[in-house]
């Protein structure tokens, strides 16, 4: 028996400590599962956290991109907060241009005094931060969310705020509140930083690119030749460049005022109605260009548009309107000179032709009878008429194809001597009518072949040597120089200038390789100075000092000449002294 | 009583000398003596020294123009009163009212006209003239 209860006893001892052992390991196990659901709710919770930090930046992402509103951006982090953090209310405190505004959303119904102490604490936090203080009764206050209902004696238990930062300054606060005591932790705490942080990274990366932006507009705008003026929508200035400044002749006053509206409307008085046009153009949204309009001395051509952007919501917002100045003063000159010049050319024309005309109507008529005098000397009339017609036909093509650098130079070599012998022969004739010497003097250093065009010499001749008899009066004296010309020695001194005061000098000779030089001197009226301006430049008739019977003509054998030689590489110039005489010479490279 | 065969003196005022030549060879033999100025200036001398009947102003002159003469002719006081007919290739309204207004009794753009038409011109201009007197 006594092994029996032995036996017993020892399974016991056995069995309890293998039975405790059991105990112990399934609490160890209920212990330890315990604990890894906790870590598994903590992870779950993590991972929540994580994603709702995800969404949230994700959604951020897209709409900050766009936007630069800060309340927008408030709006949609405390609109997604409810999935995450558990709040009896929420709301932000913003920073608008004209006012501080408040927003606050309420999950619970809360009571007013509840709403109001945290108002209190949304103005305190932004005072702190932004070191300044706000009047509590000139803010914007927006409530939504459940009702307010004052018997709900709950105050605030805990609450926390969150700065939103843009560029360095503060544009609002975000404050969560709860009735409940000690409810927000760290970790709640720690992931809006870091969304409110994102939040404002990406909206002062966005600010800065619409910075750099704005200034690559402006530095555009500042550098163009055409005034530029923007106004918005209660016609205050947006834009105004440097150009258009110049154009109403603003001057920045000794306050520092820029430029405003009624600057503008002043300065352009009758002559533009440019308030007017800016209120149909916004009303109408059909742009407006202008005929041309003269201020001062300038010729513009002005354009007005309305400035609009779609919007995402569709549509389109007007933010204003831009005035365009386009200075087309050098057209209209053009232009001016152009129809000068066609009815110069037909005035030229046309008398000459109806001289012909009537001469042939005489003959046809029968007045005269064939072969008298009269009729010789009606011929002789009309074919004059004819050839002076042709010339200025000849001159005209010349021109046009200097004008195009078409002109040819078909250069050969030739001899300078021939070519002024030969004219001075052929214009004998017409001196010894008026009584003038016409002779020619060739330099010990002229060269004696040289290449250039001789036809289109001699038609510089020609001119030269016309003019020359033209403009000298009875008695005078027209002389021929040909020389070599080296820059930097002086003029050979064996030139027979003795009679000749006007003559050119080293200085007027602009040429800086050696040179054949042929110069046309007389003792004729001279040229005042402002015709000397334009006489290489314009084809408008020179007028006259004193009497001449031939004074017509165009004016543009000396253009011509100044084609042809420069066609050559050479200089073309005159000098001369009203009552004493001119010279008028010219430079081919040798 | 006046002579019907009384040679009527024209002063043509041009610096284009064909026409003046032109325009006397056509003028019905006899009937007028033509004078002829190369500019507004001799013009004047000549509207003085030989008062003419009849001025024949050409306007694109140099040294003093048709318009320049016009204006002289009408605020002198001593110059003799001439009837001034124009003849110009200028035909632009303006320029012909603008003339107008200055006094002269005609305007012929030389070009559009034929001699014979211009010579009926100042055969009627004389003509009034002569009922005038």
């Amino acid at each position: 028996m006594n092994t029996a209860l032995f036996s017993s006893a020892m399974i016991f001892n056995f069995l309890i400590p293998i039975f405790l052992l059991l105990v112990i390991l399934v609490f160890y196990f209920y212990y330890s599962l315990k604990k890894r659901e906790k870590e598994t709710t903590k992870e779950r919770e993590e991972s929540t956290r994580r994603l709702y930090e995800l969404t949230i930046l994700k959604e951020l992402g897209e709409r900050v991109g766009y936007s630069l509103n800060v309340e927008e951006i408030l709006q949609i982090i405390t609109g997604s907060l409810k999935q995450f953090i558990d709040y009896t209310a929420v709301g932000y405190i913003v920073i608008n241009p004209e006012k501080i505004k408040i927003n606050t959303h309420i999950e619970k119904s809360v009571s007013r005094s509840f709403l109001s102490e945290m108002k209190d604490r949304m103005i305190a936090s932004l005072s702190a931060l932004t070191d300044k203080s706000f009047d509590s009764s000139a803010i914007d206050e927006v409530v939504s969310g459940a009702i307010v209902v004052d018997e709900i004696k709950q105050n605030i238990g805990s609450l926390f705020n969150i700065p939103l930062v843009i560029g360095g300054a503060v544009a609002g606060v975000l404050t969560v509140a709860h009735i409940d005591v000690g409810l927000y932790k760290e970790e709640d705490m720690t992931i809006l930083y870091k969304i409110t942080g994102r939040a404002s990274e990406a909206v002062s990366r966005l600010e800065e690119v619409v910075e750099m932006e704005k200034g690559k507009l402006n530095a555009m705008v500042l550098s163009m030749e055409d005034g530029v003026l923007m106004v918005d929508t209660e016609y205050r200035v947006v834009v105004a460049n440097p150009a258009i400044k110049k154009i109403i002749k603003f001057n920045l006053l000794a306050d520092g005022k820029d430029v405003n509206f009624f600057d503008f409307v002043n300065a352009l008085g009758g002559k533009f109605d440019i308030h007017g046009k800016l209120e149909e153009v916004i009303k109408k949204k059909n742009p407006y260009y202008s005929e041309r309009i003269n201020i001062d001395d300038s010729f513009f051509e002005i354009g007005v548009c309305s400035v609009s952007h779609s919007m995402l919501k569709g549509g389109d917002q007007i933010l204003g309107a831009v005035v365009v100045f386009h200075d087309i003063t050098k057209d209209i000159e053009l232009e001016r000179v152009r129809e000068e010049f066609t009815s110069m050319i037909v005035h030229e024309l046309r008398s000459p032709l109806d001289g012909i005309k009537k001469i042939i109507e005489l003959m046809i008529s029968g007045s005269i009878l064939a072969n008298s005098d009269k009729f010789k000397e009606y011929l002789n009339m009309a074919h004059q008429s004819s050839a002076s017609m042709l010339e200025l036909i000849n001159d005209i093509l010349d021109f046009s194809k200097l004008q195009a650098g078409k002109f040819e130079v078909n250069k050969e070599k030739v001899d300078i001597k021939e070519i002024v012998e030969n004219k001075i022969s052929f214009y004998k004739i017409s001196a010894d009518a008026k009584n003038l010497s016409l002779q020619s003097f060739f330099s010990n250093n002229s060269p004696q072949f040289s290449e250039f065009d001789p036809q289109a010499v001699k038609q510089i001749l020609n001119n030269f040597i016309s003019n020359a008899i033209k403009f000298t009066s009875r008695g005078g004296s027209v002389l021929l120089s040909v020389f070599t010309y080296k820059p930097g020695e002086p003029l050979p001194t064996d030139l027979a200038r003795d009679k000749f005061i006007v003559f050119p000098e080293t200085a007027d000779i602009k040429i800086n390789v050696p040179a054949l030089c042929v110069a046309v001197s007389d003792t004729g009226i001279g040229i005042s100075k402002t015709n000397l301006e334009n006489l290489f430049h314009t084809y408008k008739q020179v007028r006259l000092n004193s009497s001449d019977d031939q004074n017509k003509g165009t004016g543009l054998g000396l253009v011509i000449a100044k084609g042809i030689v420069e066609a050559h590489g050479g200089k073309i110039g005159v000098v001369s002294k009203e009552g004493i005489g001119s010279s008028f010479f010219f430079t081919i490279p040798l | 009583m006046i002579s019907l065969n009384q040679m009527k003196k024209i002063l043509v005022i041009d610096d284009d000398q064909f026409f003046s030549k032109t325009l006397e060879a056509a003028l019905p033999a006899g009937k007028y003596s033509l004078l002829s100025a190369e500019d507004g200036e001799v013009g004047l001398q000549k509207l003085i020294s030989e008062k003419p009947d009849l001025v024949i102003l050409d306007l694109m002159m140099p040294k003093l123009d048709g318009t320049a003469f016009l204006k002289k002719l009408q605020e002198s006081k001593d110059l003799p009163k001439v009837p001034v007919l124009v003849s110009s290739n200028l035909s632009s309204v303006k320029k012909i009212s603008d003339v107008m207004a200055m006094g002269a009794v005609g305007y012929v753009i030389k070009s559009d006209e034929s001699l014979q038409s211009i010579v009926q011109d100042i055969e009627r201009v004389l003509g009034e003239n002569l009922e005038k007197k």
